[in-house]
């Protein structure tokens, strides 16, 4: 409760925690590692899902305005081409900013987190110790947030 | 907003551990949101950028491939939108490789052992493909797929007009509005629902199948079973976990090795042993030997990758 309400949760972190808990329990967790860490992880990933739903949400809104000049109620986002081709805009912009950090770095950020290997075995595939892997994902991180910044404004 | 550097530098350094499965300092994480609200909402701006970020690169990865599989030259044919959900809601990326004509329109996805991939569909519908699977869609008809091997979560946007269509193990499945996971293992047909409902075979048997519900059919058998399931189970692969209820070891070991990419196998007279249990697919990636003690088996390592032995 207080890990929602200090992610920023506000009202709702009440309801959060009950859906943490509805998820948990319905899934009627046999054995896991680590419960408490399991939690906290159930509960981060909420966030960030309903962070990022809320972010599309508004900006589709927008994109659908800029489009017709006017919503139209009922009407569902279709996608259109133009939408692709910004898809792949910013994937040649997320790109090049991590070229920007140097090779390792965006290759890391690439195998940890396109390709979903634990930052551990990122860390003896390349040679380095983990918290290289943590420090270069560090700055990925950074330069992608400040990125991020650069494209939700426009 | 623009944060300043040093919370963002700080908001990152947190993304970077909070990210990794062995974290565990949850408090100290805590009690840094807790100075400013500003933490949060950097350490929000860092995990959606990374995630953003993320879903860029895999459609980069298959947008070249994808563009030449759409070029489809047919007259007369309304030119067909497909997009690329980078924008679009955890949609991560269309399948490429693996990816070839058959017929006109017609397209096969497979994913390797271990790997899951979204496909978004046309008409906004997506179908998330597990470990080594295999689905053949078609760009001219949008609402149907068959399901050759594997499994897949679908997400259907329904439409009474032109109900979506799966194939599968020799059966056929019309979504009445829906979320639903379709899985074929052998011969065995699996449906579970969690939201809306699906008809199992309209043109014969006419089986409704109801949320937190889950059918079973063994190719080329009339027959078929029911079984209860909870909503938040179905599809609960692509959150990286496996519950299994008294299921029989050797699709344990079946399901196992599609969704870690770790072959695993029984060890002869065990396959019918039944276990249950729930397991995250990333610590048993990382340490197949873990799965013994939460199944009650043991797992020993051959050359041919982990056997799991009934005991």
């Amino acid at each position: 409760m207080r890990f929602f309400a200090a992610r920023g949760a506000g009202e709702s972190a009440e309801d959060m925690l009950h859906e943490v808990w509805l998820k948990i329990s319905a899934a009627q967790t046999g054995p896991i590692s680590s419960p408490m860490s399991y939690l906290f992880r159930t509960a981060d990933l909420l966030m960030i899902d309903r962070y990022r739903s809320a972010r599309q949400a508004e900006k589709r809104e927008k994109d659908w305005v800029d489009a017709t000049g006017g919503a139209v109620p009922g009407v569902s986002d279709a996608p259109s081409p133009d939408r692709a081709i910004i898809a792949r805009q910013q994937a040649r912009m997320v790109a090049e900013t991590l070229a920007a950090l140097g090779e390792r770095q965006s290759a890391i950020f690439r195998r940890h987190r396109v390709d979903g290997i634990p930052q551990r075995q990122v860390a003896e595939e390349f040679g380095v110790s983990l918290s290289t892997v943590e420090n270069d994902l560090r700055s990925a991180y950074r330069a992608l947030a400040r990125l991020k910044e650069k494209i939700d404004e426009e | 907003m623009a944060f300043d550097d040093r919370i963002l530098d700080q908001a990152a350094a947190w993304a970077a551990r909070t990210a990794d499965p062995t974290f565990e300092d949850w408090d100290g994480f805590t009690a840094w949101l807790s100075i400013d609200p500003a933490h949060a909402e950097a350490y929000d701006l860092v995990m959606a950028a990374a995630a953003d970020a993320t879903d860029a690169l895999r459609t980069l990865q298959s947008a070249t491939p994808m563009a030449a599989a759409n070029d489809d030259p047919a007259p007369g044919i309304v030119r067909r939108r497909w997009f690329i959900g980078a924008l679009a809601a955890s949609v991560a990326a269309l399948g490429a490789v693996g990816l070839w004509q058959m017929q006109p329109g017609a397209y096969v996805v497979e994913t390797a052992p271990g790997e899951t991939r979204m496909i978004a569909l046309d008409d906004g519908s997506t179908v998330l493909l597990a470990g080594g699977s295999r689905i053949e869609l078609d760009h001219r008809d949008p609402r149907f797929a068959e399901l050759e091997a594997g499994q897949a979560l679908f997400t259907i946007r329904h439409d009474d007009a032109k109900p979506f269509r799966v194939d599968v193990g020799g059966n056929e499945l019309v979504d009445l509005g829906t979320i639903f996971d379709v899985k074929l293992s052998g011969d065995l047909t699996t449906v579970a629902v969690s939201e809306g409902a699906v008809a199992f075979n309209p043109r014969t048997q006419n089986v409704r199948v109801d949320p937190g519900h889950v059918l079973t059919n063994v190719a080329g058998s009339a027959e078929y079973k029911l079984d209860t399931i909870a909503p938040s189970l179905v599809g609960e692969w692509s959150e990286g976990r496996l519950t299994f209820q008294d299921a029989a070891l050797e699709v344990v070991a079946a399901d196992l090795s599609r969704a870690t990419g770790v072959s695993f196998s029984v060890a002869p007279g065990g396959a019918q042993r039944r276990v249950s249990g729930s397991l995250l697919l990333e610590p048993v990636r990382q340490d197949p030997a873990s799965l013994g003690p939460l199944l009650g088996v043991k797992v020993r390592k051959a050359d041919s990758g982990w056997v799991i032995e009934a005991r």
